[in-house]
């Protein structure tokens, strides 16, 4: 088990396509990370990296106590399940998944012991003798992770490994490999663009944006305190409503003004210390869906409330996402109600401004 | 500066392209640089070849009319064998793409010519084109109480014989016409189909424009094969190119000048103009072909 | 109504197919047919239809041909030298010309054709000849251009995409340009009169299979590699235990293509090849051919000797075969 370091990490692609900044970032021993981020972020190519398939432009790799920018992947003691699965066609389930202690040249009985035990973590010992082919997307996935967990590495390495799956497997792949993580207590590096995958999985996680790591931190830091708008808007669902306008303070109240004039919003005391430097100044507002309510429940805050036309109702079960429109600005609010909002007609929400977030509109970092 | 893996890359490459590099150096460039030397010798192998200057390329012009002869005969050849095997090719596809009965059954039939040894083809054609028991004349005797021609014997009809010889060998071409009408969207056709069009406009806006990519594979391998037509007239004739060199194509020529008269540099001669003769060829089909090959996608 | 008008239609098409067909299969029954008979039959007297099924003489259990004289079968006792035959009709001994008596006939088939080329060619040294040629040249070509096809498909270095387009160009080079400076060279290494310079070349990868191999290659997901790689595979490990295992379909069409093309090749053997104990099928084809000008029955029976293994080959692989000449022309 190893803890794994990047130190300026940068990669520049033959054309000049800088794919990773400056990357900085210490996976801890036995540590769950996640990379997240939209296509084209980065993510990918940092952990390809990590395992030595791609080239290193500048900066250091450690894995433990080694710095490994010249070591080739086979000796890098890594593992790694790809998004398409990448199983030899050509193999058995069985060869598959012993073929890297095969060229390694492991002894016979100490092959077929990991390759079964491997196979009853995974539920796959029925399959061991099939071909890829026969069988099922879920299976394959099953097949490529009992192929790293075989190789007992230092480090697992994901790249997307539930992307080609439906939705239902998804889910409970997820799961299971959150539990392969606790069982096996190894360090594991994980790429996704799916957020949720991101929350629900990692202990920590790492968002990535044009190859610049946006931000580290565990899913609920993440999520309560997101450094700017991008971590903001990227990570939970729907995404943060983002309303652009400024602040005004007079008389010792600030206010949020939208800019078409159409909102006023008072933040609450508590706040105002931290907007102090920004009043005047163009900010946006986030807030996530859950944090508009219904007019006239308790948590409503005081001379913070919007009216909105509603586009579509979605209703969820549990809760309602409603989508409305806010004089030309896209928002959407979930809210528990018993009584399903009409389409087409104005609607009165809440916003609870004690979990509002402001972004300097410029840099787009978080005021608070 | 390349990066390490870019150097290990660059190694790796070359180590594995190596076995194409050495006999690309050895048997293909080193023989192209001499062929040229030598098309300005004289070389019988044997002693060591003597600076002719341009002699070679003035007695082919100039002074050797069976060169012209030869040139004439493959150019013949060409322009009725290519367009007549390009056209039954793509006649017997579009016969053969269509839901009937039996067709994989007809499409190994119109192909298994094409893989006969060329030698045994050749020896059969004799026989089948013998004027006197031969299977055409005597059943042009039998049916219609027709004489037939001497064939390959006679001086009017032996290149005719060799390009209705080719026709036989139309196959290749046809599995490739296949796989190109197979590629056209079936959409297309019910598109055409509900726009009105009957059987030829579905052929002439809808087959040929898409096949116009396959035709020109086909038409550039043909033109180049054309030009090198060696083996059938070379078994038909004995080498000799008969009768009164009415069989005496380019390569056979080129291939007696090499083999029989042992002028090899004459011959070099002669190849680099084979080589330019192709190279004008196709270059003229291929910047022709832009004006009629269209490309799906475009 | 319509559905009648597309019966027709379609008898019209089968029709038109089934004729082109027959005219396409012909020449080979002729040949069939040729390589079966008796010398005597092989030239049918002039205006006689000619005879598509092979036949033989009917004789008697003493051995004796019959014929037929006057209409009645009689038995042939034997000639004079002048073509006075004695005849054994109805009991009584009668005598006939030639040209008065026809042999009577049965369907079946003459073997001599085949046993005589056979004795006349050194068949079986002509034979062990070219299968020793063709296994040689196909493994070399399947070993070389796999192993050139793997750098231009899955080694990223640079000039690679230049150097192959080289490749390709060399493909449209034709053999005359280099013919006799090679035939030069390989008289200076003593090669000519021996199978290495039928060989040798294709132990350094043939540009046409370089290309067919390499599609074919480049149609491997990228990261089975990356897998292999960090499973512990070298670059030859890739090539030789990811990739070629993959690719059994195109070093299938390989193999095919160019054993054919071996086995029917001419104008190497006739260049290099100069004792008839070296000779391939196809050369000794042809060197019996201008040597017997006309005997038509052996000559047959060779060429259908020489057909038969290609026709049968091609039954058993026509999927590897099709999809073969597919892959070159479309992708070309």
């Amino acid at each position: 088990m190893a803890r794994v370091e990047i130190k300026n990490l940068n990669k520049v692609f033959p054309g000049g396509i800088q794919a990773v900044k400056n990357a900085n970032l210490v996976v801890e021993d036995k540590e769950f990370v996640v990379l997240v981020g939209p296509s084209g972020c980065g993510k990918s190519t940092t952990l390809r990296m990590i395992a030595g398939l791609e080239e290193v432009s500048s900066g250091d790799i450690h894995i433990g106590d080694t710095l490994v920018n010249d070591v080739p992947p086979k000796n890098r003691d890594i593992a790694m399940v790809f998004q398409n699965y990448a199983l030899y066609p050509h193999m058995t389930v069985y060869k598959n998944m012993a073929f890297g202690l095969i060229l390694r040249k492991y002894p016979k009985k100490e092959i077929d012991r990991r390759v079964r035990e491997a196979a009853e973590i995974l539920g796959i010992t029925a399959l061991l003798d099939r071909r890829p082919k026969a069988l099922s997307g879920g299976q394959r996935q099953r097949v490529a992770v009992g192929r790293a967990i075989v190789r007992q590495p230092k480090v697992f390495l994901f790249d997307e490994p539930l992307s080609n799956l439906d939705a239902k497997l998804r889910v409970q792949m997820r799961t299971e490999i959150s539990k392969l993580h606790h069982r096996l207590q190894s360090t594991m590096i994980y790429v996704t663009h799916d957020q949720v995958e991101a929350m629900t999985m990692g202990d920590r996680i790492v968002v990535m944006l044009d190859g610049v790591i946006q931000q580290v931190a565990p899913p609920l830091q993440l999520y309560h305190h997101p450094v700017n708008k991008f971590v903001a808007g990227f990570i939970g669902s729907p995404p943060m409503n983002m309303v652009e306008g400024r602040l005004a303070g007079e008389n010792g109240t600030v206010h949020f003004i939208d800019k078409n004039d159409a909102v006023c919003l008072t933040v609450p005391p508590e706040r105002h210390a931290a907007l102090k430097g920004h009043l005047g100044k163009k900010v946006t507002l986030g807030i996530r869906p859950e944090h508009l309510r219904e007019s006239g429940t308790p948590q409503g805050a005081e001379g913070a409330s919007i009216k909105a036309l509603i586009e579509v109702v979605e209703p969820m079960g549990f809760e309602i996402n409603l989508y409305l429109n806010l004089g030309g600005q896209s928002i959407t609010a979930r809210i528990n109600t018993s009584v399903e909002p009409t389409v087409n007609t104005q609607h009165v929400l809440d916003v609870d401004m004690h979990c509002a977030h402001f972004f300097d509109m410029e840099t787009e970092n978080t005021i608070v | 500066m390349m990066t390490r893996m870019e150097k290990r890359n660059l190694a790796m490459g070359l180590l594995f392209a190596s076995p194409w590099v050495l006999g690309f150096l050895v048997f293909t460039l080193y023989p192209l640089i001499m062929s040229i030397y030598y098309s300005f010798t004289s070389f019988n192998v044997v002693q060591p070849a003597v600076w002719v200057g341009l002699d070679n390329y003035r007695e082919l012009f100039f002074k050797d009319p069976v060169f012209w002869t030869a040139l004439y005969n493959t150019l013949y050849f060409t322009l009725f064998s290519v367009p007549l095997c390009l056209a039954s090719g793509l006649g017997i596809a579009m016969l053969l793409n269509q839901k009937l009965p039996g067709q994989s059954v007809f499409r190994t039939l119109f192909f298994l010519p094409s893989i006969v040894p060329i030698v045994a083809s050749a020896v059969l054609w004799l026989w089948v084109l013998n004027p006197e028991s031969g299977l055409v004349n005597s059943l042009l005797m039998q049916w219609f109480g027709i004489q037939g021609p001497g064939w390959i014997a006679s001086p009017e009809w032996s290149k005719p014989s060799l390009i209705l010889m080719s026709v036989w060998g139309i196959g290749g071409a046809m599995v490739i016409f296949l796989a190109g009408l197979a590629d056209v969207p079936p959409t297309l056709y019910e598109v055409a189909e509900l726009d009105g069009a009957g059987a030829w406009a579905k052929f002439r806006h809808v087959t040929l424009p898409m096949l116009t990519p396959t035709i020109l594979f086909n038409l550039v391998m043909g033109l180049i094969s054309s030009f090198q037509y060696f083996t059938q007239v070379y078994v038909m004739t004995g080498g000799k190119g008969t009768p009164v060199d009415t069989t005496m194509f380019y390569a056979l020529y080129l291939y007696r000048n090499s083999f029989y008269y042992l002028r090899m540099g004459y011959a070099s001669a002669m190849a680099w103009m084979l080589f330019m003769v192709i190279l004008a060829a196709t270059v003229g089909v291929l910047v022709s072909s832009r004006k009629w090959v269209f490309y799906h996608g475009e | 109504m319509a559905n009648s008008r597309k019966t027709v239609k379609t008898a019209l098409k089968l029709g038109i197919l089934g004729l082109l067909s027959i005219a396409f299969v012909l020449p080979f029954v002729w040949m069939l047919s040729t390589s079966f008979k008796h010398e005597s039959r092989i030239f049918p007297p002039p205006g006689q239809p000619p005879q598509w099924i092979p036949t033989t003489d009917v004789r008697d259990d003493q051995g004796r041909t019959l014929v037929k004289f006057d209409g009645k079968s009689a038995v042939d006792l034997g000639a004079e030298e002048t073509g006075r035959h004695h005849l054994l009709l109805d009991g009584k001994q009668v005598e006939a010309w030639d040209h008065e008596i026809e042999p009577l006939q049965q369907v079946g088939l003459h073997w001599e054709n085949y046993s005589k080329a056979f004795e006349m060619m050194d068949f079986w040294q002509n034979l062990r000849n070219t299968l020793f040629i063709c296994f040689c040249t196909v493994l070399g070509t399947l070993v070389s251009s796999s192993v050139v096809a793997y750098s231009f498909a899955r080694i990223p270095w640079r000039g690679r995409d230049a150097v192959f387009v080289l490749v390709l160009a060399t493909m449209m080079l034709p053999y005359q340009v280099t013919l006799i400076p090679l035939f030069a060279l390989y008289s200076k290494l003593g090669w000519v009169g021996s199978f290495k310079p039928l060989i040798v070349p294709y132990w350094l990868g043939v540009p046409f299979y370089i290309f067919l191999l390499r599609q074919f290659f480049k149609t491997v997901p990228e990261d089975l590699s990356a897998a292999a790689r960090i499973d512990g595979c070298s670059e030859f490990g890739i090539y030789a235990r990811i990739i070629l295992p993959l690719a059994k379909p195109a070093l299938a069409t390989t193999a095919l293509f160019m054993f054919l093309f071996q086995w029917g090749d001419f104008l190497n053997p006739l260049i290099y090849l100069q004792d008839d104990r070296q000779y391939t099928l196809a050369i000794a084809l042809q060197q019996f051919q201008s040597q017997h000008v006309s005997a038509w029955g052996p000559l047959m029976a060779m060429s259908t000797v020489i057909t038969l293994p290609i026709i049968v080959l091609f039954f058993f692989t026509q999927r590897t075969f099709i999809q073969g000449i597919t892959m070159s022309g479309l992708k070309g």
